[in-house]
């Protein structure tokens, strides 16, 4: 087996269909607001630099580390919040940290269509369970996927049940858990604390929402005691490094590989 | 606050350098380290017109309260206080301010003093207009063993800061720190020192940029608090002190923060700017006491290497290179010569033989040069350190803004920090007020962001 990659080339995802409105019940509050956003002292922004050789490619040209032949540093320790399960069970969201695995966490929203975005993160967590259960099957059961998702009100638990499909509760392989929150009071506390950012997107000219969230996707690798050992940005996610840093907290603990 | 003693003259300032490059030690100045194309490559830009620039300000007693201040001014075009101070925060402390950076969400912005070795920690999204000071942090040296927190670079919930002196001797070696967002130290680790892969590395530190596509750090080396806070007048009359100057550049890997290759870069390589263009995997940087300029990049056999490119000259004797700003585009170098005030703008569309294409006399001295994404506006600073400043009337302490054609600079505004009543104007950062505009760097995403936006936390406030 190899734990080496180099030259890999990440091509961006075919953008699918952009999914629908934002929140209908939400729109009472976007519209004034919305308002209240066009007068801010703000400018128009202007035409952004764009480099007529972009090709859309995501290049990482560097030797991977083997795990276990590196430290990854306690950042933080994990924030916990209220959370729902596909079933629409209360929960803490601590309670999918610890328990004996390493945890890798990520926020998503179900209709979310920025290739670079949630369907990018969701490759690489299908990238990593598959390889896992097929390269080190006997760790499965040390490891747990976290989806969060930040979009309450379209994902309740039947719909973020729907899309997670059989990856929810697999009888066997490694354990993914599909969360949401009842609401935005429960969700912005922890977008607070894990920093992350999101913002629906407006049309210019009308203010209205377009439909569609945008945000610098972030991936949280949580310990088995709960610290956060490393982040990713979804620009630089090279789901190879996320691959070993996994296996390398597992050494930590003992773990044997195959 | 303007003494004429212990003034240095260019004579004797020459000497000094050439004895110090002739023992292949480094010698003089510079800091700096601005600009929206040299930020983290973890933080979002401002990728068209910016609102605002802060100015980390060193305090000057007899000036104003004394103090180190952070000062907004206000630069969006028709606002009826473009190129006015619209805020100005003192930290009621005086501790030789200099450089700043930005957390990786760029809700806040950490700022350095060299001499308390304080870091402040600003929130700059709540009102980006009037900055406010939420931490200091205050056992930096006691807890690091390192002293003169200078650059501020932003990793993943994480700042990755290069010092520059340490508690021991107070000379050159010292290292890395990390903390997470929150102010908490999480690491340190040494600048390499002894024999690497052949080359004698120094353990000196100045700057650091990351290539996150090659997964490589790059850092530079300058001088210790023995040397940064001497009289520059002094200094350059002290062969002892003369001879600690960084020579070195190393090349690290960025994720497991461990030293990969040492190059010997004579003369205090400074400011490191990693070319932004898809596909380039080069940084530059500009040596203080040679005026050359260096190229880092990868051999044919994919091995990283230092290569002398090109040589800064000026009219006086020594160039002394500060400040160097990249475009986006990677094809233009701004490069600021502190003694004779002047900015020069270099072709870098071959890195490997730059040429210089145009220069103007920005102030009696110039240290800082900062850019938009676009590279339309460049805003100019004054103070290199504050006892190596020019003395009397040579220390101009101001910041210029200009709009830039492709072919000659035209001045739009000036500010003058002492009749202001400020200090010494530093280190620059720009700031959008409304953050929602702001672009991750990878120009795949360019376009994705230009809609208006509004954002999720926003909701709850209402």
């Amino acid at each position: 087996m190899s734990y080496q990659s180099a030259n890999i080339v990440i091509r961006a995802l075919p953008p699918p269909s952009r999914g629908g409105g934002v929140f209908k019940s939400l729109l009472s509050l976007l519209f004034p607001l919305s308002l209240a956003c066009a007068s801010l002292p703000s400018h128009a922004a202007a035409a952004p630099v764009k480099d007529p050789n972009a090709s859309g490619e995501l290049i990482f040209d560097y030797d991977i580390h083997p795990p276990g032949t590196y430290t990854l540093q306690k950042i933080q320790h994990a924030a916990s919040g209220q959370v729902l399960d596909t079933e629409g069970r209360v929960r803490a969201l601590a309670d999918s940290f610890g328990g004996g695995k390493v945890t890798l966490l990520s926020f998503i929203y179900s209709s979310c269509a920025d290739p670079n975005g949630c369907p990018y993160a969701y490759t690489v967590f299908h990238l990593i369970k598959s390889r896992m259960e097929r390269e080190q099957p006997q760790l499965t059961g040390k490891t747990r996927l976290v989806s969060l998702s930040f979009d309450p009100e379209r994902d309740t638990p039947e719909v973020l049940k729907l899309y997670a499909g059989a990856d929810a509760n697999a009888a066997k392989g490694i354990q993914w858990d599909f969360l949401t929150t009842a609401s935005l009071r429960e969700l912005i506390p922890i977008l607070d604390a894990y920093r992350q950012d999101v913002y629906f997107d407006l049309d210019p000219k009308t203010g209205q929402p377009l439909g569609t969230m945008s945000h610098v996707l972030k991936v949280f690798l949580i310990d088995r005691a709960g610290d956060v050992r490393e982040i990713y940005t979804a620009s630089y996610l090279n789901p190879d490094v996320v691959y070993n840093d996994i296996l390398t907290l597992l050494l930590e603990d003992g773990a044997a590989l195959k | 606050m303007t003494k004429e003693n212990n003034r240095f003259s260019m004579k004797t300032l020459a000497i000094a350098v050439s004895a110090t490059v002739a023992l292949g030690v480094a010698a003089l100045p510079s800091l700096s380290h601005a600009d929206e194309t040299c930020n983290s490559p973890f933080t979002p830009l401002i990728k068209g017109q910016e609102d605002l620039v802060y100015v980390w300000t060193l305090g000057v007693e007899g000036i104003g309260d004394g103090s180190d201040k952070l000062v907004t001014v206000d630069v969006r075009p028709g606002s009826k206080t473009f190129g006015k101070i619209i805020a100005t925060l003192s930290t009621g402390d005086r501790g030789e301010a200099h450089h700043m950076g930005f957390t990786d969400d760029r809700r806040y912005m950490w700022a350095g003093a060299l001499d308390s070795n304080k870091i402040f920690i600003f929130d700059i999204h709540s009102n980006p207009a009037k900055p406010k000071l939420v931490k200091t942090i205050t056992d930096f040296a006691e807890k690091t063993g390192f002293v003169g927190p200078h650059t501020f670079y932003a990793l993943p919930g994480r700042m990755l800061i290069q010092a520059l002196s340490n508690t021991k001797d107070h000379g050159g070696r010292t290292g890395l720190v990390v903390y997470n967002n929150d102010g908490e130290l999480i690491n340190t680790i040494d600048m390499p020192t002894g024999t690497f892969n052949g080359v004698y590395a120094d353990g000196y530190g100045y700057d650091l940029g990351i290539n996150p596509q090659q997964n490589v750090l790059l850092t530079s080396s300058f001088t210790g608090w023995n040397n940064y806070m001497m009289d520059m007048g002094k200094l350059v009359k002290d062969p002892e002190a003369m001879k600690h100057f960084g020579k070195t550049m190393a090349i690290w890997d960025a994720k497991t923060l461990k030293p990969k290759k040492v190059f010997e870069v004579p003369g205090a390589p400074l400011e490191i700017r990693w070319s932004l263009k898809e596909g380039d995997n080069w940084a530059v940087t500009a040596a203080a006491l040679t005026g050359k300029l260096w190229v880092v990049k990868q051999d044919s056999s994919k091995e990283w290497q230092a290569y002398d490119v090109g040589t800064i000259k000026t009219e006086s004797p020594v160039p002394l290179p500060v400040d160097i700003s990249l475009s986006a585009d990677g094809k233009g170098l701004w490069a600021n010569t502190f003694l004779d005030g002047v900015t020069q703008y270099w072709d870098f569309s071959n890195p490997m033989k730059p040429k210089m294409i145009y220069k103007k006399k920005i102030a009696s001295q110039v240290n800082m040069v900062s850019q938009s994404f676009d590279g339309k506006r460049v805003y100019f600073t004054t103070s290199l350190l504050g006892n190596w400043d020019k003395k009397g009337k040579g220390d101009e302490q101001l910041l210029k803004m200009y709009n830039w054609d492709g072919k000659k600079l035209a001045e739009v505004f000036s500010i003058d920090f002492y009749k202001e009543k400020l200090g010494r104007a530093h280190h620059m950062k720009f700031q959008a007020i409304n953050l929602k505009e702001l672009q991750p760097l990878q120009a795949r995403l360019d376009g994705a962001s230009t809609q208006n936006k509004l954002a999720l936390t926003d909701l709850l406030s209402k």
